[in-house]
């Protein structure tokens, strides 16, 4: 009974913005967008003309899509990873941790747009390649951006557990290692994906963010800027459609980790 | 009383201070000792304030009392916590949502490196106990809460303690539930033959279940009386009416002081 219409559930939630979608879509490629908002195909080009320069630039769009994709992976997982060990440190030590995961948390506060330049200035010694100097800077950017949303949830995780779970510990004379095996780090779990929730379009939109401000030309983002700045606005528009399938893609992901990982847990 | 009988839990003038944060004293226990013999159900009954929780978390060494002796069958609290010889249920059942009631009850045993078959025999067995083993695959919220409540008590026997310590285990349940687990606890008790301390604010429920009760009165927490309850065993549910009964439920009453 409940899982037909948890089936159903599922089906609408899924049905309903697709159904949406092409509606939208048709009346795109119909014209009637176009009259709405008073504008020619030059500006919004038809959905068919977008789909046709995707396939023809296919080779170009995908080094741009992996230039993003890397970067995007890489900082999510130094981030998450480097935000959860702030989070075990705040744990083990509340009397500095506190202003420690308000500091990183002030990080989050500052815009891409004025982190980015700052990161870029700082890493030009890294590298005498302009590629990597360019990729470790993005990085960095999206690293941080990452860190501030897991430290903050995973603190939350490590520490908001039910009443008396920490005297039956003790009653068992478990030591901490145990405690943050058995008892911690499974109750951080569903907070870890909260900040993944947060920090997965996050980074698609830092790493994109920062790509305009790199001194190596790579990435999604970047390609959008470089199309409009000089009127090619259907290649531009290819790559709007393929940063929005990126994190469309990555967000799907995780739902579907979530699910596999929480099952048990929500009833 | 017979002759093989020993004091497994001793308690002497046991004194609790706590400081609050503006540093004044506020006095939860002061003189209480009391005497718990090997295998005896005793309860802890008194109004909120008295400290009888705060006496049951001294014996559990979950806190350390500002004054005074305890003896755990001759070694402090401490030898006797990092020994497992308490089991402890609390007022809510602590069961940990990602496992499932079979895994909750093994996971103290985890800790004490208990080899796999031995776990998995000794969890089975606790929920045969308390009835519950054709849900040992089910996780803790497919559970009612008494079912969950007695999922903690297999827990807490899982270790195999000399005491069992019980913090108002059923007072989050409805009547009927709590009756049944009343039945339960007293039939878990007479196979298993542990010490149990049972704290509660319900005065029929302590004389229900208890070999003797210790009343406690607030303000400060201090032992007002003991009262021996000398109905037969195994006990009924038609006790509950008889003068026995009634005239015990009133002597414990009248024995608090100041409420």
């Amino acid at each position: 009974m409940t899982k037909r219409k948890l089936n159903f559930d599922s089906a609408t939630s899924l049905l309903y913005p697709l159904i949406f979608g092409i509606v939208i879509l048709m009346m795109w490629q119909c014209g009637v967008l176009h009259s709405i908002f008073r504008t020619d195909e030059y500006i919004l080009p038809y959905p068919t003309r977008i789909f046709r320069i995707i396939i023809e630039n296919f080779d170009k769009i995908l080094e741009n899509v992996n230039s993003s994709v890397f970067v995007i992976i890489i900082g999510l997982a130094a981030g998450s990873v480097l935000g959860y060990i702030a989070a075990i440190g705040a744990t083990v030590s509340p009397k500095f941790g506190k202003g420690g995961l308000t500091v990183i948390s002030a990080f989050n506060a500052i815009p891409i747009v004025a982190m980015a330049p700052v990161i870029m200035n700082w890493t030009k010694d890294v590298s005498s390649d302009a590629e990597v100097r360019s990729t470790v800077a993005k990085i960095i950017v999206v690293t941080l951006m990452c860190m501030a949303s897991m430290s903050i949830n995973a603190h939350r995780g490590l520490n908001e557990l039910k009443p008396f779970s920490l005297d039956l510990m003790k009653s068992y004379a478990a030591d901490n290692k145990t405690v943050f095996l058995k008892l911690r780090f499974p109750n951080s779990i569903p907070y870890i994906f909260t900040a993944l929730k947060v920090s997965v379009p996050g980074s698609v939109i830092t790493a994109l963010v920062s790509e305009y401000f790199a001194e190596y030309r790579a990435g999604v983002g970047r390609q959008i800027r470089e199309n409009i700045l000089i009127a090619q606005y259907s290649t531009a528009w290819a790559y709007i459609v393929v940063a929005c399938l990126i994190g469309i893609i990555l967000f799907a992901l995780l739902l579907a980790a979530e699910g596999i990982f929480l099952k048990r847990r929500k009833s | 009383m017979s002759a093989n009988t020993s004091t497994e839990i001793m308690l002497k003038d046991i004194g609790m201070v706590y400081k609050t944060n503006d540093n004044r004293d506020v006095t939860a226990l002061t003189g209480v000792s009391i005497d718990i013999q090997k295998g005896e159900f005793v309860s802890l009954v008194g109004p909120s304030g008295c400290g009888k929780t705060t006496l049951l978390r001294i014996i559990a060494d979950l806190l350390t009392p500002t004054s005074g002796e305890i003896s755990i069958a001759g070694e402090t609290p401490r030898q006797a916590r990092l020994k497992r010889r308490y089991g402890i249920v609390f007022q809510s059942a602590v069961l940990y949502e990602w496992r499932t009631v079979k895994k909750n009850i093994m996971m103290p045993l985890e800790i004490m490196h208990v080899p796999v078959k031995e776990r998995e025999e000794r969890a089975m067995k606790m929920l045969e106990l308390v009835g519950l083993s054709e849900f040992a695959n089910h996780y803790p919220n497919q559970l009612s809460g008494g079912m969950q409540q007695r999922v903690g008590i297999a827990r807490a026997l899982a270790v195999q303690p000399e005491i069992l310590l019980m913090d108002e285990p059923f007072s989050a349940l409805d009547e009927f539930t709590r009756e049944k687990l009343h039945a339960d606890l007293l039939k878990i008790w007479r196979k298993t033959n542990k010490t149990i301390v049972f704290v509660t604010h319900n005065i029929q429920e302590s004389v229900f279940l208890s070999d003797k009760i210790c009343v406690l009165s607030p303000h400060p927490g201090r032992l007002s009386a003991v009262v021996d309850i000398d109905l037969p065993r195994p006990r009924t549910m038609e006790m509950k009416n008889t003068v026995e009964f009634t005239n015990l439920v009133a002597k414990v009453r009248n024995s608090f002081e100041g409420v």
